[in-house]
């Protein structure tokens, strides 16, 4: 597998690949020290339990070996070479209109705004490693639903994040969790209250700037009991000539009766490396849903989970995958049944094309006690080109004898037939070709809001055309 | 895992003084905890791989391939696949004292009897030939079933190129186990365009508590040729009686298969192994399968401690094809560890593989494939199947059906893979035409595992294979676990 060299990258057209020059506040000193995790923790003017924290997750990165099995340039960042936080705006913005103009054009062109008049409950955007923008409509603030950058959440909600910050994934889980709990900045922190359903989907922008930047988000939702919430997060980044690293980590809990979903939209530029742990508790009568889709970056490691920890939990992964050119989507989706009369459900696919990589990691876990589990399995493959590649790497470990579990999992091409019936019908093969992906990511697409199902559509024409044209 | 030597910039380095310089143990200095990747054995190294060498007076080159093959085994990790090093588990077993056989083979004296139904028969307890017979006319017509030793003695250069350029996996530690270390062998040869029309029967008893046993066997079909073994794998002493509490005598029995198939050869193998509850058993069967030729393997594993197999199929030439079947039906705290590597290379070929598992009392298997396609493997037909049924709470399947897939012009290319109690609706329907709930529940569990059964191209096997299946039930109403509802 060979990765693309830096010429290729930049030749290629990336919609979201433009740099505004900002000027950063703060910014720590390039690699990795023991200082530079206490130099982060000062600026942010921290609890001391943080700051002890961070340095345990620290000192377990250092110790924790490379895993060997991740894409191969996973194996090879040089972790030295990163700045690890940049504070581009002095004070997080509560109204639009403060809002520095340099970064709000930057968002202009994403599409912010116009997303949140059409639809959003509040909107908190991440301009490299600190929140600067963000809103919550004035009634879901009413109704005490939080929805803030993890700093802050961390400053207003202290007792909420000591309770449950790292709960979920600790540092010492991997390599890439225990880096972001050293240096984590920015990320939501959001709070739903007993019973509150939030009508519409929350929306986090993340994007990476400045060249070299590492982004460390860390967001943290707590669905307290009986309450409902759909969180939508969406990334682009710019394109830069050094390799940029997301290792990101996000805990969900879903307290009795609640439900979550998370979507996700996964566009980083080819260049970067995006290395993200999330994961959710799912207590008793909780729904956890992860919508997961990746379609950029130059290598994801990536596996969304839920722990099924309550009699009645219920889980469901939805994954999709585009391995273009040079890329290795190493994704998938992990259940772990705890608790009686759980089920899960886990639906993957990935395409691969034009030398991609797509990769399906996924483990599946019945543990003892764990009775009454109903939990399937689905993952499919396409395969564009002789050149692309697929892996499927499942594993289920049952250790109860009333569970019933079914894993089915193809690896195909798009039939010739299916292109000719399509073609007969006046569609030039490109478009047959474009229509029958779009048909095979389908069960993904129709689970997201009608803008984003659209825009993701235009995401895939755009890499199918790029192999086509 | 941690590193020995982990040094911290700016201190000093005293890791690297102390390393490389074990506490010496005294006789009485207990055995340290085992991880379960750790092998159960010390006594593969090289100064064995010489004795048995020179005990049998081998050939030079023989001599030097033991010999290398004992570097390669020091030098590899019991598994070498990282997707598959969180299951291994050898602390179940313990053979530290296990002595391993280094004589000569005894060659038996009269050929004895052919079984009913077959065309030959080669019969050992532990490392001894007790009975060696084919069909009249079959040797005159070129078909060759001798000991390895045999072999060497008559023509050496004939087994050369089997024995030193194998299909046996490098990566594979156990695979070099075997081949440094054998002490018997078996070699199967059938020429071009014979096609035996009777099965030929492998019989081996293992099992001497304290023993190691490693061995080979050859298994060559030329062009065209057509054959079927059954492999009957017995314990080779009675059942060995001991206190409750006490630890279960133990052995080791460590084989190879190593088949190779011509242009259009087929080859039924059937196995069935019962070997003693002590017994850790080490497997590595390997294929290369040639243009149009075809395999069928059935194996039933019932017996054993720790089970450890691993199959490599080679599809190498177009048109080739292997179908697997595979049944595990473990109780008693035994442990299944079984890899099924199927490799496409030739073009339009085909793999089927099954493997199904009952599970009780404390069991476990842990049941891994790998489907790869290469890029030169078009038009491929792949599918691996795993399946599971645990009958109570202390058991335990692990299955991961994996894919690789290099190249998308294929056929097809899936796995299935299920776990699920007995099914009460299947229940519910014999109960009610008058089947009591246990021999519904029988009926259920072992047409559960008949693939296999079916399979077996010896009408006297099959028969033996349902008796071990219908004894291995027996056992469970016997062991007294209330089975769950």
């Amino acid at each position: 597998m060979t990765a693309p060299t830096r010429g290729e990258i930049v030749s290629q057209e990336y919609k979201y690949g433009f740099h505004d020059d900002v000027t950063y506040l703060a910014q720590t000193k390039v690699g990795l020290t023991r200082a530079t995790v206490e130099e982060i923790s000062a600026i942010k003017d921290e609890p001391e339990w943080m700051l002890q924290f961070r340095l345990r997750a620290y000192d377990h990165f250092l110790r924790r070996s490379m895993p060997t099995w991740v894409p191969e340039s996973v194996q090879g960042i040089d972790f030295g070479k990163i700045v690890y936080y940049r504070k581009p705006s002095e004070r997080e913005e509560k109204s639009w209109d403060d809002v520095p103009e340099k970064i709000k054009q930057t968002f202009e062109k994403l599409g912010i705004p116009e997303a949140e008049r059409k639809f959003l409950a509040g909107v908190g955007a991440q301009y490299d490693s600190e929140v600067v923008y963000h809103s919550v409509r004035e009634e879901l603030s009413k109704i005490g639903v939080v929805f803030m950058g993890m700093d802050q959440g961390l400053r207003e909600h202290h007792d909420l994040v000591k309770k449950y910050f790292a709960t979920v994934v600790p540092p010492e889980d991997n390599k890439f969790a225990a880096l972001n709990s050293a240096v984590w900045s920015g990320g939501s922190f959001v709070y739903v209250p007993k019973g509150v359903e939030v009508p519409l989907p929350l929306q986090a922008y993340f994007r990476i700037n400045g060249e070299n930047t590492g982004q460390f988000e860390r967001t943290l939702i707590i669905a307290d009991e009986g309450s409902k919430l759909h969180y939508i997060e969406g990334c682009t980044a710019p394109i830069y000539t050094t390799d940029a690293l997301h290792a990101a980590v996000v805990e969900v809990i879903a307290l009795p009766g609640s439900q979550v979903r998370y979507t996700t939209i996964q566009n980083w530029s080819r260049d970067v490396y995006n290395l993200v742990t999330k994961r959710a508790h799912a207590h008793a009568r909780s729904t956890v849903e992860w919508v997961d889709a990746n379609t950029g970056s130059r290598a994801t490691v990536k596996y969304p989970a839920i722990y099924l920890r309550g009699e009645g939990a219920t889980a469901e992964v939805i994954s999709v995958a585009f391995a273009g050119h040079g890329q290795h989507q190493d994704t998938g989706a992990k259940a772990v049944h705890l608790a009686p009369n759980t089920r899960s459900r886990i639906v993957s696919k990935s395409v691969s094309k034009d030398g991609g990589r797509g990769t399906y990691r996924g483990t599946l876990k019945v543990a003892p006690g764990a009775t009454g589990v109903v939990a399937s399995v689905r993952c499919d493959a396409l395969l564009l080109d002789e050149e692309s590649r697929s892996d499927t790497y499942p594993y289920i470990d049952i250790q109860e004898d009333d569970a019933t579990m079914t894993h089915e999992a193809t690896v195909g091409k798009v039939s010739a037939d299916q292109v000719f019936y399509l073609m007969s019908r006046g569609l030039t093969e490109n478009e047959a070709t474009n229509l029958i992906v779009q048909g095979f990511l389908e069960v993904f697409t129709k689970e997201l809001p009608m803008e984003y199902a659209i825009e993701f559509n235009r995401l895939v024409k755009m890499e199918m055309e790029g192999s086509l044209g | 895992m941690t590193t020995p030597t982990e040094t911290t910039p700016g201190s000093p380095a005293p890791a690297e003084a102390l390393a490389g310089s074990p506490a010496p143990g005294g006789a009485a200095a207990p055995r340290p905890r085992r991880a379960p990747a750790d092998l159960p054995f010390t006594f593969a190294d090289g100064a064995l791989a010489e004795a048995l060498g020179a005990e049998r007076d081998e050939p030079a080159w023989l001599r030097e391939d033991r010999r290398a093959a004992a570097e390669v085994f020091a030098r590899l990790p019991v598994e070498t696949s990282e997707l598959y090093t969180s299951y291994v588990d050898f602390r179940a077993a313990d053979l530290f004292g296990a002595r391993p056989y280094v004589r000569s083979a005894a060659v038996p004296a009269a050929p004895g009897e052919i079984p009913d139904g077959a065309d030959g028969i080669i019969e050992l307890r532990e490392d001894a030939v007790v009975r060696l017979a084919l069909a009249p006319g079959l040797a005159e017509r070129g078909v060759t079933l001798e000991t390895l030793g045999a072999a060497l003695a008559r023509d050496a250069a004939s087994v050369r190129e089997a024995l030193t350029a194998t299909a046996l996996p490098a990566d594979e530690k156990l695979a070099w186990l075997s081949r440094g270390f054998w002490s018997q062998g078996v070699h199967l040869h059938v020429p071009a365009g014979v096609r035996l029309e009777r099965p030929i029967v492998l019989r081996w008893a293992a099992g001497v508590p304290e023993r190691a046993l490693l061995t080979r066997t050859l298994i060559r079909l030329d062009e065209g040729a057509e054959a079927a073994l059954v492999e009957e794998l017995v314990p080779s002493g009675p059942p060995i009686g001991c206190a409750a509490g006490e630890p279960v005598p133990q052995s080791l029995f460590g084989t190879t298969t190593e088949i190779d198939l011509g242009p259009g050869a087929v080859l039924r193998f059937a196995s069935i192994q019962d070997l003693p509850s002590g017994t850790t058993a080490l497997q590595q069967r390997t294929a290369r399968i040639g243009a149009g030729a075809t395999l069928r393997f059935a194996i039933a594993q019932l017996g054993g401690r720790v089970v450890r197999s691993r199959i490599d199929n080679r599809l190498e030439g177009d048109g080739s094809e292997v179908e697997q079947v595979e049944i595990i039906f473990g109780g008693r705290d035994q442990l299944f560890d079984l890899t099924a590597y199927t490799r496409h290379v030739g073009r339009d070929t085909t793999g089927n593989l099954l493997s199904k598992a009952v599970l009780q009392h404390g069991a476990r298997a842990y049941i891994k494939g790998l489907i790869s396609i290469e890029r030169s493997a078009r038009g491929t037909d792949s599918f691996l199947g795993e399946f599971g049924m645990l009958l109570d709470k202390q058991s335990r399947s692990v299955t991961v059906p994996s894919l690789e897939i290099d190249q998308p012009d294929c056929r097809r290319a899936a796995h299935a893979s299920s776990v699920g109690p007995i099914d009460p609706a299947q229940l519910f329907y014999l109960e009610s035409r008058g089947i009591t709930p246990d021999e519904a529940r029988k009926f259920i569990t072992l047409g559960f595992l008949e693939p296999v059964v079916a399979r077996v191209p010896l009408e006297a096997e099959q028969e033996r294979l349902w008796e071990l299946l219908e004894a291995k039930w027996a056992d469970s109403l016997g062991a007294g676990a209330v089975p769950a509802a």
